[in-house]
């Protein structure tokens, strides 16, 4: 376990991209932490990181947001937000196996939105929020 | 000139025809088919469920609502993103097979275009340049100035969560259901508004961005202070009154001071948070205190819709520049208005 701590999103983004470095591509990668602990500033600093210019946003509306970016190792980061789902047995809907390629990477958050875990994920990060500018962020 | 508009960027599918008569446009047929209940019972649009739903719907649309070889149509406008990526290429794909089939100049319009070019439907009165727009929606807050048809600078944005996401997630801690803007407003008119004092992210700094994340955050610190009172309905309320109070707040402030800054000739308001009762009253008193007009869609153009794409379409499809070769036109999911 490799804990960080950071005072600002920008380190947040950092602390990402180093994460970043570990990957090898085609991993699916859960994000554990309460409401404003960094998660979707974790996942911006990803989709920054590869090389796209996109605005990531947290996708609860949409529950999945895709954003194609420049790298050749990494070519796809597909942003999960479980937070609204009620029953595991919904996932089904998503498809998230079709979209697990060894040039992509899923991140989700809130995969223990369910009592009982339900995806089979290569990594986690836990994050933790310590004060208004101070989050820990924990590579598991 | 008559526009045909298709738009499946979301969990609506919808098709429109809309005629323009020199600035004039006139909603001849505008169709929406919702596909909200169906992704209620998930809490969030499921992509995957969206771009079926969608498929199922078009075709039928068309058939019913257009000539088969698409006679009144003179120009074909799509939305090309913003959006989901499976959802958007529904509407692509059939665009581009129509404009292809019926050999009729294809244009790509960003949704959120669409959305500003909602307060065009209003008839006779429509928006002067330079116009301040603020968009709010799910995915989207920002403030945009639109010098003219089809030029646009960004001047402020949020730096991490949309108000439409602010108001969908703190619904849910509190334990309303999806869409969780609608929700909040509707317990707020019962609820104090200074019941809880939640922070206005960004509303002293000198730019125009928003921070709706800190918001999260002080909800959740609250309901976990007055464990004893979430079933309680008035706590409920005071709740919902607050949040819809904070994000109104800054909204409101920060297009007020953006005014005062560009000097606008008219303000925008778009995109689906425009349904907001409170946002849109609020907005319309600071803006008539200032003398600056304010245009809000009519509620049926403030949701998702095809007639605003077309609308879009019509300004764009006086350059031909915009034309597009159908077979070059892609779907977008992260397309940019500017």
């Amino acid at each position: 376990m490799e804990t960080h701590i950071t005072h600002s999103e920008e380190a947040t983004r950092e602390v990402a991209e180093e994460f970043l470095s570990t990957l090898k591509g085609g991993e699916v990668i859960e994000l554990v932490g309460d409401l404003g602990s960094g998660k979707t500033t974790f996942v911006r600093g990803l989709v920054q990181a590869l090389g796209s210019t996109a605005r990531v946003k947290s996708p609860t509306f949409t529950v999945m947001n895709e954003y194609p970016t420049q790298s050749e190792k990494i070519k796809l980061v597909v942003h999960l937000d479980l937070y609204r789902f009620k029953e595991a047995g919904q996932l089904e809907a998503l498809a998230i196996n079709d979209y697990i390629k060894p040039d992509s990477i899923i991140v989700i958050e809130w995969p223990d939105i369910f009592e009982e875990p339900v995806l089979r994920a290569d990594r986690k990060v836990m994050f933790r929020h310590i004060d208004e500018a101070t989050r820990e962020i924990q590579f598991v | 000139m008559r526009i045909l508009g298709i738009e499946s960027s979301c969990d609506e599918t919808a098709i429109a025809v809309i005629s323009g008569n020199k600035d004039i446009l006139a909603v001849e047929k505008s169709v929406v088919l919702s596909q909200v209940k169906i992704h209620a019972k998930y809490g969030g649009v499921v992509p995957e469920v969206a771009a079926r739903k969608h498929l199922e719907a078009i075709f039928p649309m068309i058939q019913n609502e257009l000539d088969p070889q698409g006679k009144e149509i003179d120009v074909i406008a799509v939305t090309a993103g913003p959006g989901l990526a499976s959802a958007l290429r529904t509407g692509v794909e059939v665009a581009k097979t129509l404009a292809w089939v019926w050999k009729k100049p294809l244009i790509p319009v960003s949704h959120i275009e669409g959305h500003i070019y909602a307060s065009w439907l209003n008839g006779e009165a429509q928006p002067v340049f330079p116009a301040l727009c603020l968009i709010v929606s799910g995915g989207h807050t920002e403030l945009i100035l639109m010098q003219n048809h089809g030029v646009y600078s960004r001047i402020g944005e949020t730096l991490d969560d949309a108000a439409g996401e602010a108001f969908d997630k703190t619904a849910k801690m509190i334990g309303l259901p999806y869409p969780g803007g609608p929700e909040i407003a509707r317990y707020a008119k019962e609820g104090s508004p200074d019941a809880f004092d939640f922070p206005r992210g960004l509303i002293n700094r000198p730019n125009f961005d928003f921070s709706f994340s800190g918001l999260k955050t002080a909800v959740l610190y609250k309901l976990r202070e007055n464990e004893t009172r979430i079933n309680d309905i008035q706590f409920k309320r005071d709740i919902s009154a607050s949040i819809q109070e904070a994000i109104i707040d800054v909204l409101v402030k920060k297009t007020m001071k953006a005014v005062k800054q560009v000097n606008p000739a008219s303000i925008i308001l778009a995109g689906g948070v425009s349904a907001n009762e409170a946002l849109r009253e609020r907005l319309q008193e600071s803006a008539r205190q200032v003398g600056v007009p304010l245009f809000v869609p009519k509620l049926e153009y403030s949701m998702d819709n095809a007639a605003m794409i077309a609308a879009a379409g019509f300004y764009r499809a006086k350059d031909e520049k915009n034309y597009l070769n159908p077979i070059l036109l892609k779907a977008d999911p992260n397309l940019d208005l500017i």
